[in-house]
């Protein structure tokens, strides 16, 4: 059984991309909807930062895999999604189009670049701890635990300053590598609820059809459907990515084959770790 | 002795990372593992930290140590032939 996983922003992006075009087709779209050149990196009207930019290259990204698996004949037969691979997922799943996945990373990203411009949050990438001294080092650090990617591998989201605190901490105490990374805003966090109204109302902008196939939500691991998709796009901005459990509930689902359609592997990393555990 | 080690570490790393369709043989001594080479990420160095304990009862006990070891096969190697039991 096919499973379709679509993952959350990238760290970077691909100066090469894709000459087909498919992609060329795409990068159009993305240019259409959010008015970021993906060949350039740039933006044509507007400025945006960098996050804003990897979150829309991400969706792109995925869309493309999806358009190439779609052309070999591979469907899936469950789909799940990491933080903002949720857009991709829900275009993969027929409940919204491709422009409308792209046009939601851009206005969510830029919402958030906006609402909380001059403070200073940052990621914080934690591997080689326990859930249990992450828990200890978060509550201490007045951080939150963004992603429970595996039993090993976790994300901090909160201030820069305390960031950096906790993963001084982090280190001294045994984590084999922490490594901060820049955000506009403290994604998976209830600190986003600050930013609750504008993004409420970017999501009920949209019609969201019935999935055409499962789509499994990483936070309580139920397959979503098209009543709950608003409600679900806000809290999981501001709710812990829960991938572990997502990998586990989808083994129990059914799922054998899993494909990551997206920039990166890190979910098949993820994945691969937590087999070696089970 | 690490020289005889690098064939077994090679062969662990492609196991504990699952590399498909790569032999022990394509795997470069002397070329880093991390960013460019094999392009591994922190995530494949945490698996093969586990696998060293595994395979060859080998701890490496944080972050700095495991810069050194996961340079290179070959530093790997070596470290495996100093610090095995």
């Amino acid at each position: 059984m096919n499973c379709f996983m679509f993952p959350g922003q990238p760290l970077a992006h691909d100066a090469t991309l894709p000459g087909n075009a498919d992609f060329s087709e795409l990068a159009a779209l993305t240019r259409a909807h959010t008015g970021l050149d993906l060949s350039a990196f740039t933006w044509g009207a507007g400025t945006h930062s960098e996050q804003v930019a990897l979150q829309v290259y991400g969706v792109a990204v995925s869309l493309y895999r999806h358009r190439c698996l779609r052309l070999e004949g591979m469907k899936p037969a469950v789909a799940a999604e990491h933080s903002m691979g949720v857009y991709a997922a829900l275009a993969a799943c027929g409940s919204i189009c491709e422009g409308e996945a792209l046009e939601l990373a851009f206005r969510v990203g830029a919402c958030m670049e906006r609402r909380f411009r001059g403070r200073d949050y940052a990621l914080g990438c934690l591997v080689g701890v326990t859930a249990e001294k992450l828990a200890v080092l978060a509550a201490e650090g007045a951080v939150f635990l963004a992603n429970h990617n595996t039993s090993h591998h976790f994300l901090l989201s909160g201030g820069r300053r305390e960031m950096e605190a906790t993963l001084g901490r982090a280190l001294a105490s045994g984590a084999f590598s922490a490594k901060i990374f820049p955000c506009d805003a403290p994604l998976h966090t209830p600190l986003m609820a600050e930013a609750e109204g504008e993004l409420a109302a970017i999501f009920s902008d949209y019609r969201y059809r019935e999935p055409a196939c499962p789509l499994m939500n990483h936070i309580d691991q139920e397959f979503l459907t098209s009543a709950e998709i608003p409600a679900f796009l806000m809290r999981e901005l501001t709710e812990t990515v829960q991938w572990d459990a997502t990998y586990r509930a989808l083994k129990r689902f059914g799922a054998t084959r899993f494909v990551e359609l997206g920039a990166g592997d890190s979910l098949k990393k993820y994945n691969r770790w937590i087999e070696s555990r089970l | 002795m690490s020289e005889e080690l690098i064939p077994k570490v090679k062969q662990m790393i492609i196991d504990s990372l699952r590399i498909e369709g790569m032999s022990p043989d394509e795997i470069e001594t002397d070329a880093p593992l991390f960013g460019e080479g094999l392009g591994l990420d922190s995530i494949d160095a945490l698996q093969l930290v586990v696998a060293m304990e595994k395979d060859f009862g080998v701890v490496v006990p944080d972050a700095a140590t495991g810069t050194k070891v996961f340079a290179s096969v070959r530093s790997m190697a070596d470290y495996i032939a100093e610090h095995k039991k």
